[in-house]
């Protein structure tokens, strides 16, 4: 195990936490397995789109 | 893999609801395992499961029962959804916490995370199996 998460980056980290998430918002909350594909899909751009989004918005005030 | 079928086989009753939703919390999936929705016990105990793993290997905190401060009490509540992950969590994570780095306290967050999203199951689990009609 410490081979496949001990050497995840942070974006790795958010990439994987957004996959896992999506898809098991995706189960339940849609029938069908389009539906399901389409929404965790939908909610995994979401996921990176704000976390960038705010990463971005944030970035001033690190300076 | 067809769940209508196993929709009609199984008919759902309080005690069927309750006995899920212990199942479903102690192994994340395990419920909708009991009520032959295979699909969502597979994803959930390899979503819930390796988002557990996730936090735990990237050395992130486990939230204790005796926590005096509330944000920790909350920590708590959220590390205890994930069942049999936060039994072994010393077992899976042998190194213990780290969360003086940001990849720790990522893995904090992932751990609580697992364990929300377990609670999320848990109730559809209870209400399949009260005889509900979940996605």
């Amino acid at each position: 195990m410490n081979a496949l998460f001990g050497s995840l980056t942070h974006f790795g980290a958010l990439l994987f936490f957004a996959l896992v998430v999506s898809a098991t918002f995706a189960f339940l909350s849609k029938r069908g397995i389009t539906e399901r594909v389409k929404y965790t899909l939908w909610a995994f751009l979401a996921f990176l789109l704000v976390a960038i989004g705010i990463g971005w918005l944030m970035y001033p005030f690190s300076q | 893999m067809d769940e209508t079928m196993s929709k009609v086989a199984v008919k759902g009753n309080q005690m069927l609801g309750i006995g899920a939703a212990i199942a479903g919390w102690v192994v994340p999936g395990l419920g909708h395992l009991l009520l032959r929705r295979w699909s969502k016990a597979a994803v959930y105990f390899l979503c819930i499961g390796g988002l557990a793993c996730a936090g735990l290997t990237m050395r992130g905190g486990v939230f204790g029962a005796g926590a005096e401060d509330l944000f920790d009490r909350l920590g708590f509540f959220a590390d205890l959804g994930a069942g049999v992950f936060y039994f072994l969590a010393h077992q899976i994570q042998a190194a213990g916490p780290d969360v003086a780095h940001a990849t720790g306290d990522y893995g904090t967050r992932l751990f609580a995370a697992a364990g929300m999203l377990n609670f999320l199951t848990v109730l559809e689990a209870y209400d399949i199996g009260r005889g509900g009609e979940a996605k």
